[in-house]
């Protein structure tokens, strides 16, 4: 594989992605909301007058016991900060799954992939330099969201729930499972798009990657229970196994004959 | 043939042997012998889905064949696929540009899957988009291009790397007159800077005027001749005498006497007089000048010739009926 084509075909994705308003927009837009909902909901929803059993206290810190040493209040708002948690998982799966419609419909829209095809690129190539401009713009912007959200949660909610935000589950999460979950997401852009024309039934279709990370926070809310790093990793070798899988059906599906003789 | 002997015989371009390609149960193109000599321009020819664009892309080395082989430049176009990629340039059926980005930065990403340097890149767009007067588009968005325009940088993407060999499938297709002219005439620039082309149409008019040789297809390669050879029939050129009156007997003698004459036949007008001739531009003076010398009255010498049209239906053998479109 020649990085120069790899880098040529990221750096033309790049630049058509740069032109598309409402690409720029979905992949902008989300993350300032991700980082301002928590820090919001962590300030005002911090108050152990609603759970005054305090059983979801308690709940939390069996499935959290190293949040035992944090006040009730604490404990309270550092469960409502644990639910943002997949939305940092959501980032990296949306942006690359537009970004991989959008581009490969796009080129089948306009029947550019052809001319390209007729040039020494290999199909290889030219499928991991798609890969790669559709997965780093999401996996970068959650990395950023996530600088962001530590360094406000700091300065607005204090070190205690800053810490909460930096513990093995969110690291884990953020920096492993989210850039898996951006590959299948891209997958699933992939495989999706080769079989449709409109870029938004690909989304609609491809959306399927984000029930699980919807399971996860549906999970957490109704039972209490948290999910801790042990999860988060586990679930990272078990998607990052479906997507060696998902690769293996994508490469077949960027075939040069398969995409010039049976993509409509 | 090996791929060293192909190379040695450095006229030939192109030469395909039984070169076939099947989809599903369906043959899209079957047992194709064909030779392209170096600078060729060769016109496919046929109607839709005859297997213009299966032949283009058998012979660019996008698909493979199911049966039979070709050589591009010498190279095998199933073994050496990514070689011959590198010596050719295609003009798809549709532009086929990114739209958002602009004239240059087409050009360019093409440049750079070719490998060209920096340099080269630079000098290769400036030179292409000013031979195609889009030199002052070239910041543009190729989106915001008219038809024409769209072919014409498509047409210099095909072109960047200086291929030998130039595919172009249906260049004037969906065109104004205008800007089919323009595409013509850049087409026309290329014939002249030597490149071997393999031009897909369905304008007989354009392969007559710009291809050294035809090839009819239709699920397999049905003729290939010379405009000029197709038109002359069995190849023989004939030239139509508008006479004054009927010939008498010892006129058409002096005729059929003449040197150069191959044929002497009448027309169902017996003021026409058709005659096949060994050379029409050798040949017609003497013949004119023998009638005349024997007594007869010449209004009018014009070669005579078939359309293209009709070679093409005779080929095809399907010329449509039109007799009901009047009720």
């Amino acid at each position: 594989m020649r990085l120069s084509i790899v880098a040529t075909v990221v750096r033309r994705e790049a630049l058509e992605i740069v032109r598309n308003r409402l690409l720029v927009a979905s992949i902008v837009i989300p993350p300032v909301l991700f980082v301002a909902l928590p820090l919001a909901l962590g300030t005002f929803t911090g108050d152990s007058a609603r759970d005054p059993g305090g059983q979801l206290v308690a709940q939390v810190v069996a499935s959290r016991p190293d949040w035992a040493s944090l006040a009730r209040d604490q404990i309270i708002a550092a469960f409502v900060l644990q639910q943002f948690l997949a939305m940092f998982l959501i980032m990296p799966a949306y942006v690359p799954l537009s970004i991989a419609t959008f581009s490969i419909v796009g080129e089948k829209q306009t029947r550019s992939l052809e001319a390209v095809l007729a040039t020494p690129i290999r199909t290889a190539e030219l499928l991991t330099g798609k890969a790669i401009a559709a997965v780093v713009p999401g996996v970068l912007t959650s990395w950023l969201a996530y600088g962001v959200l530590l360094a406000l949660a700091g300065l607005i909610l204090g070190p205690a729930l800053a810490r909460v935000l930096a513990d093995a589950s969110w690291l884990a999460a953020v920096f492993l499972l989210g850039p898996v979950i951006g590959l299948l997401s891209c997958v699933a852009g992939i495989v999706v798009s080769s079989r449709v024309n409109d870029a938004r039934v690909a989304q609609q279709v491809g959306g399927v990657v984000i029930l699980p990370i919807v399971a996860i926070v549906m999970i957490q809310a109704i039972s209490g229970y948290l999910l801790g790093p042990r999860e988060y990793v586990l679930a990272t070798v078990v998607l990052a196994m479906v997507g060696v899988v998902g690769i293996w059906v994508a490469a077949r599906l960027f075939d040069r004959e398969t995409i010039l003789t049976r993509w409509r | 043939m090996t791929t060293s002997s192909a190379r040695a015989g450095a006229a030939i371009a192109i030469r395909t042997e039984g070169l076939g390609r099947r989809f599903g149960k369906l043959w899209a193109m079957r047992g194709m012998d064909l030779e392209l000599r170096a600078g060729e321009v060769f016109g496919l020819l046929g109607p839709n889905g005859a297997g213009k664009t299966t032949t283009v892309r058998l012979l660019a080395a996008l698909i493979g064949p199911s049966e039979g082989r070709a050589w591009v430049d010498g190279l095998d176009v199933h073994t050496q696929a990514d070689d011959v990629r590198k010596h050719i340039g295609i003009l798809t059926e549709t532009p086929g540009l990114y739209e958002r980005l602009t004239a240059a930065q087409n050009l360019d990403f093409f440049a750079r899957l070719h490998g060209l340097d920096a340099a080269t890149r630079a000098g290769r767009i400036e030179r292409f988009l000013r031979l195609f007067d889009l030199w002052e588009r070239r910041d543009d968005a190729a989106g915001t291009f008219s038809k024409g325009m769209k072919q014409k940088l498509a047409i210099a993407r095909a072109l960047l790397h200086e291929p030998s060999i130039v595919f172009l499938d249906e260049p004037t297709a969906a065109l104004d007159p205008e800007a089919a002219f323009i595409v013509r005439e850049a087409i026309e620039s290329l014939r002249g800077a030597g490149r071997t082309i393999v031009l897909c149409t369905h304008n007989l008019d354009e392969a007559a005027r710009l291809c050294d040789r035809i090839g009819f297809v239709r699920g397999s390669l049905l003729r290939v001749d010379s405009p000029q050879r197709l038109r002359d029939g069995d190849g023989v050129p004939m030239v139509k005498i508008e006479l004054l009156e009927p010939l008498a007997d010892k006129q058409l003698a002096a005729v059929r006497a003449t040197p150069g004459v191959v044929d002497v036949g009448a027309g169902a007008d017996p003021h026409i007089l058709l005659v096949k001739l060994g050379d029409i531009r050798r040949d017609t003076p003497a013949t004119v000048r023998a009638l005349v010398e024997a007594g007869a009255g010449v209004l009018g010498v014009r070669e005579e010739a078939r359309s293209l049209e009709a070679v093409y239906f005779e080929v095809m053998g399907n010329r449509p009926q039109l007799e009901g479109l009047a009720a």
